[in-house]
């Protein structure tokens, strides 16, 4: 048995409970025959993936599911194996260029080619063309970007591009002038309702309202994480009645804890335990933005009212820096000696930014 | 005459460009003015002087100067050229103003005059006597350079004096004079004019001409007297560049106070520590002082320290010992004051004298020695006249040590190896067996290491031919690869004859059991020795002979199969103390004059390295056979060799308190140059431990104010540690700027420690400096990266996200289903367990994985404690034993090789897209062509009639 988040997973656009719109105007898409490149984006746990299986369902029918997972090898410039992973079906082929790092442009530019280069074999398939996915586009480097341009345009007689991101402003504006643009928002609390009393009954239960209000409370928008909760709930207390505690992901915790750090105590020793915590984090591949965001909406719930915009200031500047820069545990542990410091002033009502 | 008053003139030019350059000139006068009323003149006169210059165009001045040698009877106010006949020839053709401007110029030849009669009293005292707030301004220039006195001396003084001269008693006048003057000065510049034209007429009045002119014919030497003090003192002022920026920096007294003129060797015999920062010297300024004079400085605080040095902020287990031992401490002041009273090293207290003494006949009895050493050689080339004429060798030859008395420090080495040497014959009789007192006689060869110059060949010769042997000596000039160490030495051959009949004959050494081989400069059996190593190991292994080999660097890869079979004897740099005697030794026999803190800043500067302060001296003496201190400390910094020093030290130095301290001489540019020394790990060191300092700028704080301080601090540096990581991707991103590594060296390294700097981030203690975590946890992040990226791709069948939403949403909401049973259930649970891994197609490999991706109460050492070792053996073998479903197979596991795409550098998609268009047109072409001519396509007919119809009807109308 997969988890309900996977099995309960819609597989045609028919079956998607919000965005209608959006699933009206893909089948549309589909069956007109005049198939643009396309590019999904939104949230994580919006439903883009699964918009764009459905579509691809939509167009090649039920054979695009039979997927497979092919390891490729390309070779950098400088003569460096790069593993990447391909995962495909008859119709299609779904790739993670950011897998290949720095070496993303070679992958595009070897791959593309090739898929684009051979027309469509299966003579029953009811599209001409080969659908590519092109998964995290926005963590694409510019390079392959750039390669991207002239595939899309060239080899769209037997190749149709779909790539997923979160958001577009990483995206360069000839990529996006080339896509459809296709906003996938997350749902909102009665959506997720929906949905969640939808894979409740598919799962044999009843959820009371206000246990699927907590839910949606605490997924913040995120479906895949919601039902990953109900799941999770469901297995802790089988009645799901009376109080729920939602238990929080080890990470959660976790800078729950360094953000307590942060409030209790200003001090060098108390930055250095800090930063440990936080290489504890990066080390387990938690995202250096999602460490950041969570600390600060810990520290901010913590804190006065006037420090909370400040606070939220400069983490928004950090996370820009982090972005930017290649050592995000600098940022991070500058934006924590800025917090402390901030805090300190006011807890001392003293404005310090006088002093040299 | 002339020629004084010309070189005093670009004198003074040369002064002002070197205060003057514009963005210092302006900010000074200002503050004086208010201050200190004599420098409100100084700087006024200072100011009109070039204007003067400015004003009188070359030729006037060559014209005007001219006159001067020859005092002109043009001029037209007899008065004045009987006040200052040196000055006057500008006067001859300029009217009322330059006239006013030659009397400074008067005043100025003058006042150096008088500086000098009074020997004792220098110009840089005076004004201070004059006012009583001391302007700190005024004389923080003065130390510096000598240069700056005497313009000083040609520009301010002067000017009051002469004023005052006419009148009566000069120091009363003085002071009258010098208020007056600043009073109305910055009211009017007319008004000062005014007044001096009146003192001018009383000069002119007085009977004072022939004083006058005596005094300016003086004023020639004695300008050349005082620019020869310049020179001489000179070489002992710091560098122009470093001042200028050790001004900047310093907040307060640097460089306010004057090293006074002591007695040479005044301080003989005292050991001075020093501790804390002093207000207007740098700790290693203050030490030089100290040195200079013949002081001592030892590190830590005894019973036999005579004085201790206190500054600012002493250390805590200085004061400590202080009290313990109940040590004389001194000020700054009284520092200087003990240079400037204590007399020469003829007071010396009794002891010292004796020592010295007791020195003295040493090294006189030590060249006799010598000297008595090389009459016999002189002798014995005399009746053998291929031996070498020793006055010809080099001084390294020439003294080299001849007893092992005279070898200078690690006598304990040279005992142990004498010993080793001595009982090599038995202990070749007895197979190597015998251990003996020190262990060493196991050993069939010795390794000696050691940096260079300190005598470990010579010791090794020497040590050889007093027991009895002779040396033979292979060093890096010797072809030394496997096959000739194996046949040159013959290993295989037992009597050594085949290298016998060789060298026997070629320079007569008769080599016997009696031999020993040295193998110098092990560690430069390089690319062309191939196996030389592993060859000389496998000699040592059979040698008949003790071999004694040599190197730099014990811990070089390539000596590491010499560990086994060599005794290691490691030579230590020795003391300046110990070498002392035998350079004061050779210099006497030189006939140089070499103080003894002379040598000890020599011995320092070159490492120990006795055979480059020899070197450095038999140069010296081809020029000179006298060095002072300046001079040894210049020559030896002309030496220095260039070290690196590890990131730790680098980053001791740059977070410890003194290179940002007040006193620091450092300039920007030395600090950036510390970054230059490792500049990939430097960054590192620093954000790893910048925060372990305590930092000097809250010293004067504490409590609440503190702490807020602290933070501001740290905050300042972590933030230009953030701004140095952009930099840093810029540097190391796609477009590779490497220009601004200069700016990453201040962002990311210089400008934290700025702030941060202090005592506290050094070895050892609890906050000790630390390894950059940030390399084994990036490394440990690529891995776990990696492995989740296994776990995503087996998961992808059935999951659709990616690496980041599978690590923070699914790991944490798999775990109950297949962690959590093996806790809570035990081994019963495996089945179900697997039969969920096998849903997503996760193997006992993802499984350790994502235990181990865990953190805070998940973390893997946690969890895997909690499952009892029987439930996951369990797991190990039922899942083993069972089939599971496979997603995939990797390439490398198929143990085939995986497809390789064309490698080599990738096309440019313009390049590509350009010459793929012409081909399709070609092929349009022929499909056109085709249709042309088999099929008549209606679509491509359609185009080609009309423009045939077009160009009939074109056609027609024309």
């Amino acid at each position: 048995m997969s988890l309900w988040v996977d099995m309960y997973r819609p597989r045609a656009l028919d079956d998607l409970h919000y965005h209608q719109g959006l699933s009206a105007r893909l089948k549309s898409l589909a069956a007109s025959g005049d198939f643009p490149h396309m590019l999904f984006y939104g949230p994580s746990g919006a439903g883009k993936k699964t918009r764009i299986t459905c579509t691809l369902r939509q167009l090649f029918g039920p054979g695009v599911e039979k997927l497979k997972i092919d390891q490729r090898v390309f070779l950098s410039p400088s003569k460096r194996k790069i593993e990447v992973n391909i995962v495909q079906s008859n119709f299609h082929i779904e790739i993670t260029p950011s897998e290949a790092g720095n070496y993303d442009r070679v992958v595009i530019q070897e791959l593309l080619k090739e898929i684009a280069q051979t027309q469509q074999v299966d003579l029953n398939a009811k599209q001409r063309f080969k659908v590519v996915i092109i998964n995290e586009a926005d963590s694409l480097s510019r390079d392959a970007q750039a390669a991207l341009r002239r595939t899309m345009e060239k080899y769209m007689s037997n190749m149709r591009i779909i790539l997923c991101a979160n958001s577009t402003s990483r995206l360069i504006a000839p990529i996006k002038s080339r896509c459809l643009l296709m906003r996938v928002a997350a749902p909102d609390n009665t959506e997720m309702q929906t949905v969640l009393t939808h894979v409740s009954r598919r799962a044999g239960f009843d959820l009371p309202p206000d246990a699927a209000q907590e839910i949606i409370q605490d997924s913040g928008g995120n479906l895949r994480k919601a039902i990953l909760v109900l799941e999770a709930l469901k297995m802790q207390s089988p009645d799901l009645s009376g109080p729920l505690t939602i238990a929080k992901p080890d990470w959660e915790t976790y800078c729950q804890k360094v953000a307590n750090l942060i409030v209790t105590e200003q001090t060098p020793a108390r930055v250095m335990e800090i930063r440990t915590k936080f290489y504890e984090l990066l080390s387990h591949c938690i995202p250096p933005t999602v460490i950041l965001k969570t600390v600060a909406e810990a520290v901010v719930s913590q804190v006065d009212e006037t420090l909370k915009a400040e606070i939220m200031h400069w983490a928004a500047f950090y996370e820009v820096r982090m972005r930017i820069g290649s050592k995000k545990i600098y940022h991070l542990e500058a934006w924590v000696v800025k917090v402390m410091s901030l805090y300190k002033q006011s807890f001392y009502q003293f404005d310090i930014s006088e002093f040299e | 005459m002339a020629p004084s008053h010309k070189s005093t003139k670009p004198a003074g030019n040369d002064i002002r460009a070197f205060f003057g350059g514009a963005s210092t000139q302006k900010p000074r006068p200002a503050p004086k003015a208010t201050q200190n009323p004599p420098n409100g003149s100084a700087k006024k006169s200072a100011i009109e002087i070039s204007d003067d210059d400015e004003q009188i165009p070359p030729a006037q001045k060559a014209s005007s100067l001219t006159p001067t040698s020859s005092l002109p009877p043009k001029s037209t106010v007899s008065p004045r050229k009987s006040d200052a006949p040196v000055p006057m020839p500008m006067e001859v053709d300029s009217e009322a103003e330059p006239a006013y401007k030659k009397r400074k110029k008067a005043a100025a030849l003058l006042s150096s005059d008088d500086e000098d009669t009074p020997p004792k009293k220098k110009p840089a005292p005076k004004p201070r006597d004059d006012d009583t707030p001391p302007p700190t301004k005024v004389i923080r220039k003065k130390p510096t350079p000598l240069f700056l006195s005497s313009g000083e001396d040609e520009d301010e003084p002067p000017k009051k004096k002469k004023a005052v001269k006419p009148r009566l008693s000069k120091s009363k006048r003085d002071d009258d004079f010098v208020v007056s003057d600043s009073d109305e000065e910055p009211v009017a510049k007319k008004r000062p004019r005014l007044s001096k034209s009146k003192a001018e007429s009383d000069v002119s009045d007085s009977d004072e001409e022939p004083v006058a002119k005596k005094r300016a014919v003086k004023a020639g030497p004695s300008k050349v007297s005082g620019k020869a003090k310049g020179k001489e003192e000179a070489p002992a002022k710091p560098n122009w560049a470093a001042l200028k920026a050790a001004k900047l920096a310093a907040p307060a007294a640097h460089g306010t106070k004057d090293v006074p003129d002591g007695a040479p060797n005044c301080l003989a015999g005292l050991a001075f520590v020093f501790t804390g920062e002093l207000s207007s010297f740098s700790r290693d300024e203050a030490t030089d002082i100290a040195k200079r004079f013949g002081g001592r400085i030892t590190g830590a605080l005894s019973g036999k320290t005579d004085y201790v040095v206190l500054g600012d902020n002493p250390g805590a287990a200085k004061l400590a010992g202080i009290r313990k031992h109940g040590t004389k401490t001194l000020d700054e002041d009284a520092f200087l004051k003990l240079i400037a009273t204590r007399k020469g090293s003829g007071k010396v207290d009794e002891k010292t004298a004796k020592k010295m003494e007791k020195e003295r006949e040493a090294i006189e009895t030590a060249a006799k020695e010598m000297e008595t050493r090389e009459r016999k050689a002189a002798k014995a080339q005399r009746s053998n006249p291929t031996a070498i004429d020793p006055s010809s060798q080099l001084w390294t030859t020439r003294y080299a040590p001849q007893t092992l008395k005279e070898i200078c420090g690690n006598k304990g080495q040279v005992e142990k190896l004498q010993q080793w040497l001595k009982d090599w014959p038995s202990s070749l009789k007895s197979g190597f067996k015998k251990p003996g007192k020190n262990g060493m006689n196991v050993f069939r060869a010795i390794l000696i290491t050691g940096p260079p110059g300190i005598g470990k060949t010579t010791s090794a010769h020497m040590v050889a031919k007093l027991a009895g042997f002779t040396p033979i000596e292979l060093n890096a000039s010797d072809a030394r690869s496997k096959k000739l160490v194996e046949s040159g030495m013959n290993v295989n051959n037992t009597s050594l004859d085949g290298y016998i009949a060789g060298s026997a004959e070629r320079d007569g050494v008769k080599i016997t059991d009696r031999t020993v081989l040295i193998m110098d400069e092990v560690d430069g059996m390089s690319a062309g020795d191939r196996g030389g190593v592993g060859a000389l190991n496998a000699m040592i292994k059979k040698s008949k002979v003790p071999i004694i080999c040599i190197a730099n660097d014990r811990g070089a890869q390539k000596l590491k199969p010499l560990v086994s079979t060599t005794y290691s004897l490691t030579f230590q740099r020795p003391t300046a103390q110990m070498i002392r005697s035998r350079i004061m030794t050779i210099a006497f026999k030189e006939k140089m004059k070499l103080p003894a803190n002379v040598i000890d800043q020599l011995v320092a500067g070159a490492q120990s390295d006795i055979r480059q302060v020899l070197n450095m001296l038999s140069t010296w003496r081809l020029s000179s056979d006298t060095m002072d201190f300046d001079e040894g400390k210049s020559l030896a910094k002309m030496n220095e060799k260039y070290t690196i020093m590890s990131p730790f030290d680098i980053t001791s130095k740059m977070l410890g308190p003194y290179l940002f301290s007040a006193t620091s001489r450092e300039t920007l540019g030395d600090k950036m140059e510390l970054y230059f020394q490792d500049h990939s790990f430097m960054p590192l060191f620093i954000q790893e431990n910048y925060l372990k300092t305590e930092p000097a700028k809250l010293r004067n704080f504490d409590g609440p104010m503190k702490q807020l301080k602290s933070l501001h601090l740290m905050d300042k540096a972590a933030s230009s540690i953030s701004d140095g990581d952009l930099v840093d991707a810029l540097i190391h991103g796609p477009e590779q700027h490497w220009a601004l590594m200069p700016l990453h060296a201040v962002c990311s390294t210089v400008r934290p420690a700025s702030f941060m700097y202090g005592s506290g981030a050094h070895y050892g203690g609890p906050n000790s400096m630390t390894f950059p975590q940030w390399l084994g946890q990036n490394s440990k992040q690529t891995k776990l990266s990696r492995a989740l990226g296994d776990v995503q791709i087996r998961m992808r069948l059935k999951v659709s996200g990616d690496k980041s939403e599978i690590r923070t949403s699914y790991i944490p909401a798999l775990f109950p289903h297949i962690v959590r049973p093996l806790i809570d259930v035990g081994a019963s649970a495996v089945e179900t367990v697997i039969e969920k891994m096998d849903e997503y197609y996760l193997t006992k490999e993802e499984w350790d994985t994502i235990i181990e991706l865990g953190v805070d109460e998940r973390k893997d050492e946690q969890i895997l404690k909690k499952i009892s070792t029987a439930t996951k053996t369990t797991l190990t073998k039922k899942y083993n034993a069972a089939q599971h479903p496979i997603p995939f197979h990797k390439a490398s596991d198929l143990g085939k090789v995986p497809k390789k795409l064309p490698g080599g550098p990738a096309p440019d998609i313009e390049d590509v897209f350009d010459m793929d268009e012409p081909a399709d047109d070609a092929s349009d072409d022929e499909k056109s062509k085709d249709s042309d001519d088999i099929s008549k396509d209606k679509l491509i007919k359609a185009p080609k009639k009309t423009a045939a119809v077009k160009t009939k009807s074109r056609k027609s109308r024309s």
